[in-house]
């Protein structure tokens, strides 16, 4: 027998950092997963998890063969009592349900994925669109990873989230975050850059209760109070620029609605005409729109008779808002002591170095090497939107960015390969002449704020324009909240792909009496899993190693480096054939659109979706495959010569990346809100749909400036709760429930921190706990986790750390049954632990520790 | 067959700073302490059996040897290839294996061929191994480097005396039934003085761990209050030590009767094993550190 | 000619790249584990210090693991790289009592990663009978350095904390980031001469 030997490039599957990897495959057996060097994404190197994929495609556990379940009773662990069915019968009954609900209220559809792959996102939207439901969420996604971090984002730099410019950054301080030490979006390649930055001297300061990951390679770790980090922000603002007087007025004036004049009612002053935002130019002596093209001095400070009122720029506001916000303030809740506050707003205020210039391929574009980073941590709470807006002020005030050495957006700008010119992207003026992003990511876009309407969908979302997903998808009091808002329907069938949404939402009691509620549920998945415990056919998937895409790593700011350096557009394909009777995911989908005769919407959502062009467009009556389709995008792309075979081929298309790019915001015309006036008739409305639907109201989550509010967990009054719980991205399991994989299960049980619950030694030691020793959790509502303690250093005294994705009881997950502890397990879902204004669901909890 | 560790305590063990030493005491480890046991107990016996020229005792000691080795075998990972352990030059393991293949062939040909030079000289030959099976055993442990309690020039010498100690106790046990009459008060004594000889040698050897690094106080903590002290107090001290010398000092009063002195090397037996195996047991590997950090100092 | 490496505690973010690329590339079996990342811990809250510090096998120029081998099996080869003749190993274990830095590994039987299930397609190929009863232990992936790759665990690293040449040339980049760095052994003064140096964390 000949042996055959190839390297087959693709794209890592284990969590949504999607490096590119290349397979190696001796006959039919996968040897060995490297990074792909020719990538960006990756260059070449990957994390633990990335080359550990080979024990997730062999494991014995996976789903083989479609399953359909027996047992009627569904509950946390019940047998289901499969049966194994032909790919035919399971179609023919899905489709049956699929076209009965079409034809009554597609609506009744629920569709849930997991944020793990970010493969089907493209596939399950165009779907949903397709069938015509608008209820589809990320399970676990937009209540844990962004509802605050990717708006704020998505409002300041046009991208899902952002990074300090390794290259150029001086001094970065981070606040619940760990981009660059092994999770989250371009883990990889940030990890290689942020080695880089700290080898050339930048200086890191990390804001956060833990000091794993990020803190422990930061020079300085500033422990804090969980859920706090707008206190801490909004001192260092007011120190920056009420005591030092630092700020640059050049950004502000020309890149924010700092100048825009706010009269007595909170709102802008508009021109009566054009109802355009008024700003000062003290040039003239009166009042001009904010677009007016020579207007050069546009006041920051001063107050002006204008149309009749007395108004005031939008800057001066700000600075009397954060007056309030003293350092000492701030110490007495976030534990950060006003000394630390002072010098550290004094060093950001220094290193940024306001005013100064660099060249970079023969441009002048300015230089402010400070970077404020919010991520997970900072956003996870009830209060994310004002954490982040108040973290983010950090960089705004000093104009610190998408310039040189500042906080960069992953790729708000694209101008596409050399050749074809395409992807093209970037970010354009907006109403108010506010940035509108050139890509996004979730359906709908961070900014313009469309108008509250009385909500239709499960998650509420249309009164909630500023969430993207919302508890009610799987909260207690879900029946409760659809009946005061006379939601017209409920869920009949869920599609769900690989979510498991038992462990990734909130406590899984509240989970499961929501899946329970759900007449019939159809899940895509490569391991059964609690969730399976719910579904009524399981259909075998091919895992990552087995899949084709043409767009994993699509949108660039998703997940692509940032800073200078080179784009890559990747495809995944498999590695080895599937085995079993599993099939890509994909490639049902698009079967059942068939079958359901709903080709045509598919095809038209698909064309402006994948951005097809020309002839790569679909017609609207031909039947296409998954793999044709990803041959038309690529071929839309990068042209005719380099559709999916060349990209098999290949793997990967890269192309240098431009200054103007990396660094746009000096290049384009737009400003991003340092003052949210939009709030306030965003509050107005909304508050009428909600009362006018029973709802309680409070304004004070739609203040245009922000504010430190405190989360549910700082409200509990009884103090033998006295620990804050909170989750952290552990790196051998950062997005993914990964603990079946034997060699990451073995390095977690070898890790101090991966399975156990992270405890200051000092409080251990005044409760008598000694390491190792079980205890258990318990929250103010009864909700209980048990594990083992881990006392350290690394964490704040009033603090238990958890590593997230972890805490498995299905027999059916020998390897990750009962490893690690369920943080989830003691999160309340339900409307009062989600934000009024963003539906974000809070993750920190109150505990005690009891036997 | 029984396993070193469970597939949970091998990462158990890996996780932990201080990595209990389990290859040469558990599971089939054990076999290795019994055939450290066994080649020593031989040996001393060779010895003894030789000075007080009893055939019988050199049978035995013949056969204890061989025995031993045929624990080594069941000890190791690939038993067949014993024959290639011969890389002497600086191996103990080696050398050890070189003594007992001095011993076993030139100590059964000893007994078979009749009285004179060719006899004498192996005898000679053979006491020349039997020497090398005292000495070798210690110096095994003291090699390795890797775990500080018995890295130490001490652990020879305390192996050395339990050897002849064990030879010496076989033949307490033995002799009697053998219908050997001796003197009683005067083995005793040897015994006695023996027997202290290894108690000190045993503070000693403790006294001096003490005081070296973190992982060897960690090995002793194992010992006098960890998982080997079981093994420790009862075997090694209780057993091994307090009950022959308490014998022996009464054996000052008058002589013993060979059924007290039979308990003597029974137990003196019992106390050899277990000293061997306390001290395997108590073995901790180097805790491995960033350069020029100490771990943080051991839990009691 | 003297194969060295230099491991940055600067830039190593604990990923574990190096353990499991370890894993992926020599198809190691539960619990041997060539290349591990440990976490250490110094100080008191809140002035700590989590240290990632990643290790192999440090192949010592006087390594004792070698010199107590009764059979040769641990053996010293080109570029001073210490490894291991499966053939030739007894299993006796001494050098893993000899090696004060944990980096052998015995492997007492052939069981795969999913107990009771019978061993992947991966292991079914990567797996050898040859490997049980034995020593195992890192080789700084020499047949990779024969082939003028890098070892796997410096090829993956994503930190490119690690870096492996010659430390005999001094004009190699691991010799002078030794130099210049101040690169530190583990317990040198076990006189044991390891080619693994630390590049300080600050």
């Amino acid at each position: 027998m000949t042996t055959t030997d190839q390297w087959i490039p693709s794209t890592c599957g284990l969590c949504y950092g999607t490096c590119s990897i290349r397979g190696h495959r001796v006959d039919d057996v996968l040897v060995k997963i490297e990074g792909n060097p020719e990538s960006a994404i990756g260059r070449g190197r990957l994390c633990g998890k990335g080359v550990s994929g080979i024990m997730t495609l062999y494991d014995p556990n996976r789903v083989n063969v479609p399953l359909r379940r027996t047992n009627p009773v569904k509950g946390k662990g019940v047998d289901p009592g499969w049966q194994e069915i032909s790919w035919d019968e399971a179609l023919d009954e899905i489709t049956a349900r699929l076209r009965k609900i079409h034809d009554d209220d597609p609506r009744k559809l629920f569709i849930q994925r997991t944020t793990t792959n970010t493969s089907i996102r493209a596939p399950m939207m165009m779907f949903a669109a397709a069938f015509g439901t608008p209820n589809s969420w990320a399970a676990g996604g937009g209540l844990h990873c962004g509802n605050g971090a990717h708006l704020i984002g998505g409002i300041y730099h046009a991208s899902w989230s952002l990074v300090p410019d390794f290259q150029h950054c001086r001094f970065a301080i981070y606040f619940g975050a760990s981009k660059g030490h092994g999770a989250g979006h371009v883990s990889c390649t940030n990890m290689q850059d942020a080695a880089d930055a700290r080898a050339r001297g930048m200086r890191l300061v990390v804001v956060d209760p833990m000091a794993n990951f990020a803190a422990a390679k930061a020079n300085e770790w500033v422990p804090i109070r969980p859920g706090t980090d707008a206190a801490m922000a909004l001192a260092m603002v007011n120190v920056i620029l009420n005591d030092l007087g630092v700020w640059d007025a050049e950004y502000l004036a020309h890149k924010t609605n700092a100048p825009y004049l706010i009269g007595p009612d909170g709102c802008y002053v508009r021109d009566a005409e054009t109802r355009k935002p008024l700003v000062w130019d003290a040039a003239r002596g009166h009042a001009v729109r904010y677009d007016t093209p020579d207007a050069a001095a546009l006041a920051l400070e001063g107050e002006y008779e204008v149309a009749g009122v007395r108004a005031r720029p939008a800057f001066v506001l700000l600075r009397e808002h954060v007056r309030q916000f003293t350092p000492e303030w701030a110490e007495g809740i976030s534990t950060v002591s006003a000394a630390m506050i002072r010098r550290l707003a004094r060093e950001f205020a220094a290193e940024a170095m306001v005013g100064s210039t660099i060249v970079l391929d023969g441009k002048r574009l300015p230089y402010r090497p400070v970077a404020a980073i919010y991520f997970r941590g900072s956003q996870g709470h009830k209060n994310s939107v004002y954490n982040c807006f108040a973290i983010e002020l950090l960089n705004e005030i000093v104009g610190a960015a998408d310039v040189v050495g500042g906080a960069l957006g992953f790729n708000p700008v694209c101008y596409g390969h050399p050749e074809t010119g395409k992807p093209w992207y970037e970010p354009k003026p907006g109403p108010d002449g506010l940035m509108i992003t050139g890509t996004w990511v979730a359906p709908h876009l961070p900014y313009p704020i469309a108008d509250p309407k009385p909500p239709t969908t499960m998650s509420l979302g249309g009164l909630f324009p500023l969430g993207m997903f919302g508890p009610t998808m799987a909260s207690s009091d879900q029946e409760e909240l659809w009946t005061k808002f006379g939601l017209p329907y409920r869920p009949e069938m869920m599609l769900n792909y690989g979510a498991n949404s038992l462990l990734s939402v909130g406590n899984s009691d509240t989970v499961a009496a929501t899946l329970a509620r759900i007449p019939f549920i159809v899940s895509f998945d490569i391991t059964l899993t609690e969730f399976s415990e719910f579904a009524d056919i399981v259909l075998p998937d091919t895992c990552y190693l087995e899949s084709l895409d043409s767009r994993p790593n699509v949108p660039f700011i998703f997940n692509h480096p940032a800073g200078l350096g080179e784009w890559s557009w990747p495809i995944r394909q498999p590695v080895v054939p599937p085995a079993g009777q599993r099939r890509l995911a994909t490639d049902v989908l698009v079967e059942l659109v068939d079958r359901l005769g709903i080709r045509e919407e598919f095809n038209a959502v698909a064309n402006t979706h994948l951005k097809l062009d020309g002839s790569h467009r679909l017609e609207f009556g031909t039947r296409y495959g998954y793999e044709e389709i990803c041959d038309r995008e690529l071929k839309s792309h990068f042209g005719a010569a380099r559709g999916l075979a060349w990209f098999k081929e290949h793997g990967v298309i890269s192309w240098p990346k431009r200054v103007e790019e990396v660094y746009w915001r000096a290049f384009l015309g737009v400003r991003v809100p340092i003052y949210w006036e939009f709030l306030i008739g965003l509050n107005r409305n909304a508050k009428r749909i909600a009362n006018a639907h029973g709802l309680d109201w409070d304004d004070v989550w739609y203040d245009p400036l922000p504010r430190w509010l405190p989360c549910p967990s700082h409200e509990v009054r009884d103090g033998a709760f006295d620990l804050w719980g909170f989750y952290y991205r552990d790196t051998l399991h950062t997005n993914s429930f990964t603990n079946e994989n034997p060699w990451l299960d073995e390095a977690s049980r070898l890790d101090p921190f991966s399975y156990t619950i992270a405890l200051n030694a000092a409080t251990g030691r005044t409760k008598g706990l000694r390491d190792g020793q079980e205890v258990t959790l318990e929250s103010p509502h009864g909700r209980r986790v048990r594990g083992r303690v881990h006392l350290t250093e690394t964490v704040h005294p009033e603090c238990v750390g958890i590593g997230g994705c972890a805490g498995h009881w299905a027999k059916t997950l020998p390897i990750a049954q009962g490893k690690g502890v369920m943080f989830n397990d003691l999160l309340e879902v339900d409307w009062a632990h989600g934000s009024p204004v963003n539906l974000n669901l809070d993750t920190c909890v109150k505990l005690r520790i009891v036997p | 067959m029984a396993l070193s560790a469970t597939p949970d305590r091998v990462l158990a063990d890996l996780g932990a700073t201080f990595r209990p030493q389990r290859q040469w005491v558990e599971g089939r480890g054990i076999w290795l302490i019994v055939g450290h046991f066994l080649s020593g107990v031989g040996a001393g016996t060779w010895l003894f059996a030789l000075w007080l020229d009893w055939r019988p005792g050199l049978v035995l000691a013949i056969a204890a040897v061989a025995l031993s080795g045929l624990a080594h075998l069941r000890f190791l990972g690939r038993g067949a290839r014993f024959w290639k352990m011969y890389r002497a030059r600086t191996s103990w393991i080696a050398r050890g294996f070189v003594g007992m293949s001095i011993f076993l062939p030139a100590a059964v040909l000893a007994l078979l061929v009749p009285p004179g030079a060719l006899s004498g000289a192996l005898v000679v030959l053979a006491t020349v191994g039997a020497a090398i099976l005292i000495v070798y055993k210690g110096n095994v442990y003291a090699a390795s480097r890797g775990v500080p309690f018995w890295n130490s020039p001490v652990l020879p010498i305390l192996y050395a005396t339990y050897a002849i100690r064990g030879g010496l106790a076989l033949l307490l046990v033995t002799l009697p039934l053998g219908g050997r009459g001796i003197d009683a008060h005067g083995v005793g004594l040897i015994e006695l003085w023996v027997a202290v000889s290894a108690a000190v040698m045993l503070g000693f050897y403790l006294g001096v761990m003490r005081s070296t690094n973190l992982a060897a106080r960690r090995s002793v903590a194992e010992l006098v209050r960890g998982r080997a002290a079981p093994a420790f107090y009862l075997g090694t001290v209780a057993v091994g030590l307090l009950v022959p010398i308490l014998i022996g000092v009464l054996g000052f009063a008058g002589p013993l009767s060979h059924a007290v002195l039979a308990v003597v090397g029974a137990t003196s037996l019992v106390g050899d094993f277990f000293a061997k195996y306390a001290i395997a047991k108590a073995g901790i590997y180097v805790p491995l550190m960033p350069a020029g950090r100490e771990p943080v100092a051991p839990a009691a | 000619m003297r194969y060295g490496m230099a491991i940055d505690l600067k830039r190593c973010v604990g990923c574990y790249g190096c353990q499991l690329s370890c894993k992926a590339e020599h198809g190691t079996p539960p619990g041997v584990l060539f290349a591990r990342v440990l976490k250490r811990e110094f100080g008191t809250f809140p002035n700590t210090q989590l240290v990632y510090l990643p290790t192999l096998c440090f192949h010592c120029t006087s390594a004792p693991c070698v010199d107590v081998c009764p059979t040769g099996a641990s053996h010293y080869r080109e570029g001073g790289v210490v490894d291991v003749t499966t053939d030739d190993c007894v299993g006796c274990r001494a050098c893993m009592q000899a090696c004060p830095y944990g980096a052998r590994f015995f492997n007492e039987t052939q069981t795969g990663y999913f107990p009771g299930q019978g061993l992947t397609p991966y292991e079914e190929r990567r797996y050898s009978k040859e490997n049980v009863g034995v020593v195992m232990k890192c080789n700084f992936c020499i047949d990779r350095v024969k082939a003028g790759l890098e070892p796997a665990c410096v090829a993956n690293c994503a930190a490119r904390a690690r870096t492996f040449g010659d430390l005999d040339d001094p004009q190699s980049e691991v010799a002078q980031l030794v130099r210049l760095r101040g690169g530190e052994q583990l317990q040198p003064e076990l006189g044991t001469h390891p080619n693994v140096y630390y590049l300080p964390p600050a």
